[in-house]
């Protein structure tokens, strides 16, 4: 266990000049699980880019088994024995789960059938329930992620990087996934993985190592560890009370019904659904993953289409309403901040300024004849500074934002619209917990100017700290209501299993 | 043409008006089990409406009147004809509505003789309420039916629901709305005039120059009395909840004639106030019951809920007795005191709750 097996020294890394991490010390030892904490823009993803020969380092020395290296690609990091899972997988969706994992080595004559049996062997030694012949768009995120782990491990990975493992497992698949990273450990596997999951680093790793601005904080034993000091630790600051640890004493009183959904069906995931939201609250919407919520939402808001035939109503202020796609349901007041920022929330090539711009271009359905560059820059500045995004510049593109402030700019471009019903769908997945508290304020102050909010969250403690009034749904429909003030985590849990 | 298209094409798909959902109760008005909980303070045979004289209680019972201040009522006086509707006056006067079609003002609780009667043109009237220049509010469901008659109203959608102004110093009687789906339940809200319209679903505010103004719509129950609240506000009752079997059945014209014309009527798929009396009811087997249970999430055939509302008319909190309570078809609930007063006209009881504790438990 004490054998080191890969270690950084003063490693820096500047982007124009800007550390991304400066002067950083990191030890990874032979058969631990390490993780690394920080909030967002705090260095984990670039130094284990280091790690993983995506990005080269500007100074500083990288040792794999006592040797220096600098591996300047993938592959070099590959053939030391250093594989990266990345949170969005690097699988080809269109291919076999065989063929990906094969995808690279492949010899001058490949047998297809050869390919599958030398798969089904290799998972089987893993204990990975994973159909070689299946396609990998058809698999769930854990059994992609299995796939992932498979490839690293076939790859003869010694060290293996997870970013943000867990951010789209079920609760079910991510007790599996531990699992897993317990079994590469015992097999001699150092693993090294991100998480925004406090609970998570403290429950599986042998070690955190804690990152802040780009600099090494502290790295200990997690042992040594609870929630406070590592949080202490990543912000400089003590959030617990601000975070989660504030329990609601005074919820705010519901003022009229915005929005009524009655007996909603969209089969399979949407089942006679039924719920109110109202105005001046916070109305949290908690479930297991697969509980319909999403789906209810996003029929809500037009992304999605409710049943043809006796798909039930949905009535925005007492009127029904039908929309077949998102636009006139902008119009009419609805924002929908979606839980997959990458894939739904933004353009990532274009500026922020121009992100935020196009969700107030989405209110005119029909289009704008005229559109204004100065308009939309100083509507980009105007919602930077509004929601503090941390970027060098409005015209900066959102890709090379951290996730916490890409989020914000997800808001900004909703909250551009002045909608009347504002649906947060896992509105802190994936962000740092310095901006979680300032994602948390803006909603509470959404609610208290007396807009009615929803917020879609799969993490309790967040369900509890922000809402009012607390939906939980289950198997497609809301099955339980609780006022804050009577909720426990207990209580909803029950409800959203039983 | 189109509208008939429409229609048809509505009917196909289950949009629209054919749609046949039924708002959830949720909300303030998330299900709770408190008029289950409430002390029942006497059983009556016919309990119809409450009022407030200074501090003791009036119970319209059938034909009798009786007061309350002890564990035992007493009769004041019996009239002719079953109460249909109670109120005093802030002068003290009483008014007492019979069979529908008369309301009477007496100047004392017990005075022999009439000071003014309103009669002619009254069918059903329900529900008497002060106004606050010295006249009477009176709701006259319908014209069609009498006030036993609710639930043939119900099922050929009576609209003839009616609002008046009674005067007792001119004797006259001043429509304030016509064309109501069944009035059921009148307070002052100002200078307007808060009215339930308990076919749709709904509590209108009748301005005095006759506009109307949705206060409250879409609920879930069929609203009828309301009454002013000590605190602000008002208390309104309903006395059955709305199904999706009897929305649908309100939608089958055909389905209907036949049942009203073939049908006994203690047998029709319509709500009750109280229910679980016979096999023969509609609504049976695994639809309410698990293991021989009733499910308190079961539709209800009968249902008993109060809703507190704000001045705006917005909901605060409700007291409910779910499928598988007893306490169903509220009508009428008065503060009295620091308790709530209510009738439960299914079983027959009058109930009451300490007012302290309902904003102490579900005051959110």
């Amino acid at each position: 266990m004490s054998e080191t097996i890969l270690s950084l020294s003063k490693a820096t890394k500047l982007y124009a000049g800007v550390p991304a991490i400066d002067g950083v010390d990191f030890e990874l030892r032979s058969g631990e699980i390490h993780a690394l904490v920080g909030e967002n823009g705090a260095g984990k993803s670039t130094l284990t880019k280091v790690m993983a020969g995506v990005v080269a380092l500007t100074s500083g020395a990288m040792t794999v088994d006592g040797v220096a290296v600098a591996p300047k690609t993938p592959l070099e990091a590959r053939q030391l024995g250093i594989a990266m899972v990345f949170q969005e997988n690097s699988l080809v969706p269109t291919m076999t789960v065989a063929q990906n994992l094969f995808l690279g080595q492949e010899k001058f004559y490949n047998r297809l059938r050869g390919i599958y049996i030398a798969a089904q062997q290799f998972l089987q030694s893993l204990n990975f329930d994973v159909t070689p012949t299946a396609t990998v768009g058809g698999l769930g995120a854990a059994k992609k992620q299995m796939v992932e782990i498979a490839r690293a491990v076939l790859h003869k990975a010694k060290v293996i990087i997870f970013d943000e493992p867990t951010a789209t497992l079920t609760p079910e698949e991510k007790k599996y996934f531990f699992d897993l990273v317990r079994d590469l450990k015992k097999r001699g596997v150092s693993i090294i993985f991100i998480s925004h999951a406090l609970e998570e680093a403290l429950l599986l790793a042998d070690r955190i190592t804690v990152l802040r601005d780009g600099k090494h904080v502290v790295t200990d034993d997690a042992s040594r560890f609870d929630r406070t000091r590592i949080v202490q630790a990543m912000v400089g600051r003590d959030l617990s009370n601000t975070l989660y640890g504030a329990r609601k004493h005074k919820v705010r009183t519901a003022g009229r019904r915005v929005l009524t959904v009655q007996n909603l069906k969209m089969a399979p995931m949407v089942k006679n659904n039924s719920l109110s939201v109202f105005a001046g609250q916070i109305t949290g919407v908690f479930g297991l993953v697969g509980a319909g919520r999403t789906e209810t939402f996003k029929i809500v808001s037009g992304v999605m289409k409710r049943d043809f035939f006796h798909g039930g109503e949905i009535l925005l202020n007492d009127r029904p309403v039908r929309y077949r796609v998102p636009a006139p349901a902008v119009k009419a007041g609805i924002a929908y901040v979606t839980e997959d920022r990458k894939v739904e929330g933004f353009f990532e090539t274009a500026s922020i300024a121009r992100n935020i711009y196009l969700g107030l271009l989405a209110k005119f359905p029909s289009g704008r004849a005229w559109l204004s560059r100065r308009e939309s820059n100083a509507a980009g500045r105007a919602w930077i500074e509004r929601l503090k995004v941390r970027a060098t510049g409005d015209d900066i593109k959102v890709v090379e934002l951290s996730g916490g402030n890409q989020q914000k700019v997800v808001i900004a471009k909703s909250l551009i619209q002045d909608p009347e019903l504002i649906i947060f769908d896992e509105p802190t997945r994936g962000v740092d917990v310095g901006a979680i508290v300032e994602i948390h304020e803006l909603i509470n102050r959404l609610a208290d100017e007396g807009k009615a909010v929803v917020v879609i969250s799969s993490y309790l403690p967040e369900i509890m700290a922000l809402s009012d009034r607390i939906l939980v749904s289950r198997q497609g429909k809301v099955v339980e209501e609780f006022s804050a003030l009577e909720a426990s985590e207990e209580k909803i849990m029950y409800a959203a299993i039983h | 043409m189109i509208a008939a298209i429409s229609e048809f094409a509505n009917r196909f798909l289950g949009r629209g008006d054919a749609t046949i959902t039924v708002p959830s109760f949720d909300g303030a008005l998330k299900p709770n089990q408190l008029l289950e909980k409430a002390e029942t303070l006497l059983s009556c045979e016919a309990p119809e409406d409450l009022a407030i004289d200074g501090q003791s209680l009036l119970i319209a019972d059938g034909v009798r009147l009786l007061r309350l201040t002890g564990p035992l009522p007493t009769v004041i006086r019996t009239f002719e004809q079953p109460i249909s509707a109670l109120t005093v006056l802030p002068t003290g006067r009483m008014a007492v509505a019979l069979g529908g079609t008369e309301v009477r003002i007496y100047d004392e609780i017990t005075a022999s003789t009439p000071a003014s009667v309103f009669s002619g043109n009254l069918h059903a009237v329900n529900a008497l309420a002060p106004a606050p220049d010295g006249t009477l509010l009176a709701t006259d469901g319908s014209t069609l039916r009498s006030v036993s008659d609710w639930a043939r109203d119900l099922m050929e959608l009576g609209n003839t629901g009616r609002v008046f102004r009674l005067d007792p110093q001119t004797g006259t009687i001043k429509p304030l709305a016509s064309g109501l789906h069944y009035a059921f339940g009148a307070v002052a809200s100002g200078s307007d005039v808060l009215v339930s319209e308990s076919w749709r679903h709904r509590l209108v505010a009748i301005a005095p120059d006759g506009a109307r103004r949705v206060v409250l719509g879409r609920l879930p129950v069929y609203p009828s009395r309301l009454a002013p609240a000590a605190s602000g506000g008002f208390w309104l009752t309903a006395f059955i909840a709305r199904t999706q079997l009897v929305e649908f059945v309100l939608r089958e014209p055909a389905f209907r004639r036949r049942m009203i014309a073939e049908i006994d009527p203690d047998y029709w798929v319509v709500p009750r106030l109280s229910s679980g009396h016979s096999f023969k009811e509609p609504l049976q087997g695994a639809h309410i019951k698990t293991m021989g249970i009733m499910k308190p999430w079961a539709p209800p055939r009968s249902y008993g809920l109060v809703i507190r509302l704000a001045a705006d008319g917005s909901p605060r909190y409700s007291l409910h007795s779910r499928a598988d309570g007893v306490n169903h078809g509220i009508v009428a609930a008065v503060e009295c005191g620091g308790d709530l007063i209510m009738i439960a006209k299914g079983p027959g009881r009058i109930l009451k709750l300490p007012l302290a504790s309902l904003d102490e438990g579900i005051g959110t």
